[in-house]
């Protein structure tokens, strides 16, 4: 798949995106109308029409109160910046995304934003002082692909739905218990049961949407890494680095879990139920072997067996 | 009556065709010109910057003349270099006498602890970097630009539309950007 073909695909997979959304929008109001008053539905579906625009105007805000990225003054990093700014030249990127940092001792990386020039990447603490110059980069390859490919875009689209529908079902539900319905007909009993269970079904629905959209663009962000860079093996140290990591970052906000460049919950959620097949219905990311087998593969090398001992990058910004 | 159909419906699917791979082309030419532009950025900050080396080091070792000439000429040798094929030989030439004239630096201690060498080395270090960078994009849509028009049938059109197979950005030795493919299976 050429770039265009893939930016191309994916203007229209936020379309398709929008579009599901706003069907599961109406089904969700629609129930809220149904089990309670069709004006009700309709001021639901009017708040959420506004808190989504107010989002999306917001969505840089909003997606960084999520992760906890902190902006910075791009001099104070200036070794990282320059370190970004190649990455985007190599990319052809029209502009040099900013940078932010998440003050997180798990390694981990994101990028942000509905169009490339307004894009920010979000860099964890523990991923400076983890990964040495040449892997760093290869992340921020990585996630410079993801503005390049326009995922963030669609991604950030699909973040904004979810939320509001998430919202929505749950107001709905709660009104539910709490405030009770009003009178009900006859036969309204089953509309009832159906509704409660639409409403709880609702956000698993929006989530499996959001999460299908998810990991076949994680392999062709480390192929465009590995195309930028010209380095397939920077981005499987990377991974394999990150593979052997064991903290967890302390913002697993569920909701931004597919922005990452490794899935800030699915270690978490491995560990508590101990079946890996279950979770990768609900993965947002491929497992890391996999990807870094892709590589691999697609680069005609194996990886050694122990990483290599360099520096780590914090070292040149004086982040200890 | 059906036969003028038809004749209408191959005709309307040729132009369709043909319209969006002119486009293609026209875009991938673009991305060719904006790919330019950045290595000219960059080769351009470089230039500026060795009038200012120079002086720095001329304080410090100023009878050292044969290296400031040298550099001075190879300045000159990337601004007058006309296509890329040249801009690129130019630029290795100015790589070779700047790592000259540092080397001529090692041999003198007040220089290389001077503040403003230090920066000059510094900014000179990260262009060269973000030279490399934008010579890697630069040359990977030079590829698919002269892939597109070499192909069939824009082959047999291209160069009657105006488009000319575009010049790498590299000098002898140096080899194209390999392409990474990918075949994931999920």
């Amino acid at each position: 798949m050429t770039l265009q073909q893939q930016i191309r695909a994916n203007r229209l997979k936020s379309g398709i995106v929008v579009a599901g959304f706003v069907i599961l929008l109406l089904i969700v109001a629609g129930l809220i109308g149904a089990i309670f008053d069709l004006s009700l539905g309709i001021v639901a579906l009017a708040g959420a029409a506004i808190y989504a625009l107010f989002a999306l105007l917001q969505n840089r805000r909003m997606i960084a109160r999520m992760t906890g990225a902190q902006e910075i003054d791009q001099d104070q990093i200036r070794p990282l910046h320059r370190l970004v700014e190649n990455v985007s030249i190599a990319a052809g990127l029209p502009v040099t995304p900013e940078v932010r940092i998440v003050d997180d001792p798990a390694p981990n990386a994101f990028a942000a934003g509905l169009r490339p020039q307004t894009s920010y990447l979000g860099v964890t603490t523990g991923l400076l002082r983890t990964m040495p110059k040449r892997e760093l980069e290869a992340v921020l390859g990585h996630e410079i692909s993801h503005v390049r490919h326009r995922d963030t875009y669609l991604m950030t689209m699909a973040t904004i739905f979810a939320g509001v529908i998430a919202l929505l079902a749950d107001i709905g539900f709660r009104m539910l218990i709490f405030g009770g319905g009003r009178s009900r007909k006859g036969g309204g009993a089953l509309i009832a049961v159906l509704a409660i269970v639409g409403l709880l079904l609702a956000p698993y629905a929006a989530l499996l949407l959001r999460l299908s959209l998810s990991r076949r663009r994680e392999f062709l962000a480390d192929a465009g890494s590995a195309e930028i860079l010209n380095d397939p093996e920077a981005m499987a140290l990377a991974l394999r680095r990150l593979q052997l990591d064991t903290t967890s970052i302390k913002y697993a906000d569920a909701s931004v879990a597919h922005l990452w460049v490794e899935s800030p919950t699915s270690r978490v959620e491995t560990e508590r139920t101990g079946v890996s097949a279950m979770s990768t219905l609900f993965d947002t990311h491929p497992p890391l072997e996999r990807r870094i087998a892709a590589l691999e593969q697609a680069g005609g090398f194996t990886l050694p067996d122990a990483l290599p001992a360099d520096t780590p990058f914090a070292a040149e910004l004086g982040i200890t | 009556m059906p036969w003028l159909w038809i004749l209408i419906g191959v005709l309307v699917l040729v132009a369709i065709v043909a319209i969006l791979g002119y486009n293609k082309l026209v875009r991938l030419r673009n991305e060719v010109g904006t790919g330019w532009a950045n290595i000219d950025v960059q080769l351009q900050r470089r230039t500026d910057l060795i009038p200012n080396l120079v002086e720095t080091v001329r304080g410090y070792a100023a009878h050292e003349r044969g290296v400031f000439d040298e550099v001075t000429r190879a300045r000159t040798a990337l601004q007058q270099a006309g296509s890329p094929a040249s801009a690129a030989q130019a630029d290795a030439g100015l790589t070779n006498a700047l790592g000259k004239l540092f080397a001529v630096a090692e041999a003198y201690p007040d220089l290389k602890a001077s503040e403003n060498f230090k920066e000059l080395q510094g900014e000179l270090t990260d262009t060269e970097d973000k030279i490399s960078a934008a010579r890697r994009y630069y040359n990977a849509t030079v590829m698919s630009f002269n892939t597109a028009i070499q192909s069939f049938p824009w082959v047999l059109f291209a160069r009657g539309l105006g488009f000319r197979d575009r010049e790498f950005f590299s000098a002898e030795g140096d080899t194209a950007v390999p392409q990474v493919s990918f075949a994931t299976g999920s």
